[in-house]
Formats: C-alpha cells, structure tokens, sequence
C-alpha cells in the first residue's frame, strides 16, 4: 500500500514538474513574442524617422546645392548669380563622381535641361548636345525627388564670338530610402 | 530469493518506518518540522521563485537596455537633425549667415573630425542631460560636406551657428562657426571692419565693448587675454597653442575659425578643405580643357595643377602661407582672362 501511494505521489509530482515547465516554456514564450513585437514596432518607427530625416535632408540641400562650389557658376558668367549651374563644371564632376559618393549624403542628383527640352542622357562626349546629367545614382531605394529651378550655363561659340549661354533647368535630389 | 527478503524486510514495521524515514530525507526539500530554524518549502516554491527572480531580473535588464537604445535613438536623431539644418548655412554671394538651435535639454555637443582621403569627416556626439545625469552616447553623426569649427565639446542648450564662405581663391566651402550661449565673447581693440561685421551678425555671446568678467576675452594685438590675434602676422593664440591663418581678400573666415576652435579641431579642419581644394583645382583645371573648345585659350591650368599638388602636400596651418601665395596669383590670373573660371 505504501509503495502504492509512493508511486502515486511521486507521479503527480512529476505532473506538476511538467506542468510547471510547460507553463515556463509558454510565458517564456509570450515574453519573446511582445518583445519581438515591441521591436518591430521600434524598428519600424526608427526607419521611418530616419527615412523623413533623409526627405528633410534632400529638401534643404537643393535649394542650396547649387550654391556649393563643385555646382556653382560663380562670377563666370557675368557677374554673380545665385542658383547658377556651371554645365561644364558638371561634366568634369560626373568624370570624377567616385570620389563624391557620399559627399552630399543623398542617394541621388540629377540636373534636366527644361527649355528647349532634350532627353538624351550628358557624356563628356556628347556635351553640350544632351538634356540630363545623372550626376549621383547609387544603387539603393530611394524617397520621391526634391527639386529646384535653376539655371544651367555654358560658354558657346557663335560667329567666333565667346559668350555666356544660360538655359532653364531643373535639380532634382532624392534621398535614401530606409525603410 | 534475495529480492524476495529485501521486500519482506521493507514491509516489516521496521522496514517501514526506514522507508518512510528515507522518503522523508529525500523528499526535494521537504524539511522535517523537528528541524528547527529550516523552512518548508515545497518544490513548486522554490521553482517559482527561481522563475520569478529570472523573469523579474530579464525585465530589467531589458528594460535598462531599451532605455540605453531610445538614448542613443534620441542622441542620434538630434545629431542627424542639426546636420541637416545646416544646409541653410551654404552661402551664394552673402559675406556670412547665422541661426541658432535650441534643444529642450541641456546638451553637449562633442565634434570630431578626420581627414582621410578623398574629403576627411565631420562627426557629430551629442550626450544630454537626463535627470541631473549625463548620458553618454556612442551614437555618431558623421557629413562630408560639413566644416564645423567649434571648441571639441561644447554645452549647453541654446546654439548659435554663423557661417562664411572660404576662398582660396575659388570658393572652397562654408565654415561654420558653432558656440555656446554659455560663452561669451568679446572682442577688444578689433579692426574696425571686424567690429562692424560681429555686430551685424546680431549674435547675443559676442560682445564689442564692455567686457564682463565672465567673458571670454578675444583681444587684437594685446595680450594677457584668453584668445590673443595677431590680426598682421595671422596667428591666434589660445592656451599656449598657436593656430595660424591666412585669408585672401580678407574675409576673415579661417581667422574666425582659429577663434572658436580647439587646436586639433582646427588643424584638422584645414586640412580637410585641402582635400577639397585640390579636388576643385583639378575641376577647374578641367573645366579649363572643356572651355578651350569654346573658344577660351588662356591657360592657368599648370597654376592650378600645381596648387593642387600644394594642397596635396599640406601638413599643418603654418604651410597656410605659401598657398596663399600661390592662390593670390591664380585669382589675379583669372581676373585678367577673358573667359574666368570662377
């Protein structure tokens, strides 16, 4: 009878050992999975912040990208002027884009000729005949473009007479798309 | 046989009591009551104070690290959002800009600076003040296109920020000059046309006359202040360091930076818009080729070639010099031609 009731205690012990362990798997469980959850929604905000910080960036620097001194015409053309492009400055800058990658910490500049309109992508062999320079394209998502008028000057030959010829275009920046 | 007596001795009353005496010891904890000063406690107690303890010791632990992270998140957030507000900061054809930040807590901004190739970094840490207590941050916030010149840890919760642009003797960038509202300057004995560019700039820590104690004495060919300029032979010393400068058409700009930084923020600085110099030589040098077929023919380009391989060569701001030379003869050149470069 003793050994009886041994056996009987000894496997409702065990039961509630069991028992117990399985409770401890099952909140150890639920723990993981809020954490998980809390993390992905912290995650999730952090990359849309960083995203909008990114957007936020784009638009301040294209209003004033053309300002810097790698864009900017300068008193090249006639005295100052402010959101002026040196189209020959470009060409040279897309030569040497590598060393740019991460200079404005945006993932994308383009610069459109608007008027007269042309399509035609700008190589230093095909300048100044062309209509877009896509100066900066790293290979990453990227948020909507942010642009600027500006405009875009060369010097041109005409009669064997120099001058300045401006035309109307547009700057376009997008930032990394972190999400 | 022998299982046989083993079991007729245990059922004996004797065997017995032995059996229950040995389920007793070896019950998990199951103490005796004659044992005095032992506790009774069960199997399920204990394994659920140990869970407990466990539970309650991870919730803490990942609590004080979420609160670390949302730290660093916060930290980061407020560096990237103070790069970014400098964009405004670039200049076209203005002498110089200035704005101010405030954060809503007290903050200190650590600036770094490195100048690897190809155009060095500008990092920015910011610890803020938490409950009396500093929390440090190892979160950084790092642009290239960014000269910030500042001291290499400034605090407090009210910035003020003015940039100017630096010609050598193309626009090279804008320097921008970082300050504390905590630190007031103020200038004695100035030239007269630094006078009147500091009160243009409306700036409440810098000050043109009546110094108070607690201020941060700039003096011009004086001594015994805490930052002495030597305005005539471009030299500002502070703390027993001297920083050189040297600007053309005296903008002042590198002066202004020698004024608000730390030696080695300086230094680096400089450097750094070297490395950006020499890029911009070779630009020009190739926008130079690109005119040629416009009909353009003067040629400064071995000029600029060679103030490339200047810049190239910079050590530190006691070589600010002889590039100045070389520069001043390169912008006199460029006026001169017919189709200028910049």
């Amino acid at each position: 009878m003793v050994m009886e009731n041994w056996g009987i205690k000894n496997k409702k012990g065990q039961l509630k050992i069991q028992q117990m362990a399985f409770m401890l798997i099952a909140v150890t469980f639920l723990f993981a999975l809020v954490g998980i959850f809390f993390l992905a929604i912290n995650l999730y905000n952090l990359q849309k912040t960083a995203t909008g910080l990114e957007e936020d960036n784009a638009l301040l620097l294209v209003s004033k990208l053309a300002n810097s001194p790698e864009f900017s015409c300068g008193n090249s053309f006639g005295g100052s002027r402010s959101n002026c492009i040196d189209f020959e400055k470009l060409i040279v800058l897309q030569g040497m884009i590598s060393k740019y990658q991460n200079f404005w910490g945006v993932a994308k500049i383009q610069i459109r000729k608007i008027y007269p309109e042309d399509e035609t992508l700008c190589t230093s062999g095909n300048y100044p005949n062309c209509g877009i320079i896509k100066l900066l394209d790293k290979n990453v998502n990227s948020t909507a473009f942010t642009s600027n008028f500006v405009s875009l000057c060369r010097k041109d030959l005409s009669d064997n007479a120099i001058y300045d010829k401006c035309e109307l275009a547009v700057l376009m920046v997008a930032g990394e798309d972190k999400g | 046989m022998l299982y046989q007596k083993i079991m007729e001795k245990r059922l004996s009353p004797s065997g017995n009591k032995m059996l229950n005496n040995k389920m007793k010891i070896f019950s998990f904890c199951n103490f005796t009551k004659k044992n005095k000063g032992a506790l009774e406690i069960s199997f399920g107690w204990l394994f659920a104070l140990i869970a407990g303890a466990t539970i309650l010791f991870l919730a803490i632990y990942f609590g004080s690290r979420i609160i670390g992270t949302s730290d660093e998140t916060i930290s980061a957030e407020t560096g990237k959002e103070i790069t970014i507000l400098l964009n405004p900061l670039e200049t076209s054809f203005e002498s110089a800009q200035t704005t101010s930040i405030t954060i809503p807590l007290e903050t200190r901004i650590n600036n770094f600076c490195s100048y690897e190739n190809p155009f060095g970094k500008q990092t920015l840490q910011l610890d803020q003040k938490r409950f009396n207590q500093w929390t440090e941050t190892d979160t950084d916030v790092s642009s290239y296109n960014k000269y910030i010149f500042s001291e290499e840890q400034v605090e407090g919760k009210t910035f003020y920020l003015f940039s100017k642009p630096f010609d050598f003797p193309f626009k090279v960038a804008n320097l921008i000059y970082l300050t504390s509202s905590d630190d007031v300057y103020c200038f004695t004995g100035a030239p007269n046309e630094i006078k009147e560019e500091i009160s243009n700039l409306n700036q409440k820590n810098f000050i043109v006359e009546n110094c108070t104690s607690e201020s941060i004495k700039v003096c011009f060919n004086e001594e015994n202040c805490e930052i002495e300029v030597d305005y005539s032979d471009g030299e500002v010393r502070k703390d027993r360091d001297i920083l050189y400068f040297s600007d053309i058409e005296d903008s002042n700009a590198l002066m202004y930076a020698a004024i608000f930084s730390d030696k080695e923020i300086y230094e680096c600085q400089v450097k750094r818009l070297m490395l950006r110099l020499k890029q911009l030589a070779l630009i020009y040098y190739d926008k130079e080729i690109i005119e040629k077929n416009s009909g353009c023919d003067e040629g400064i380009g071995t000029s600029l070639i060679s103030l490339s391989n200047l810049a190239d060569d910079f050590t530190d701001s006691s070589a600010l010099e002889i590039i100045k030379i070389n520069a001043e003869d390169i912008e006199i050149r460029n006026n001169a031609i017919r189709c200028s470069l910049w």
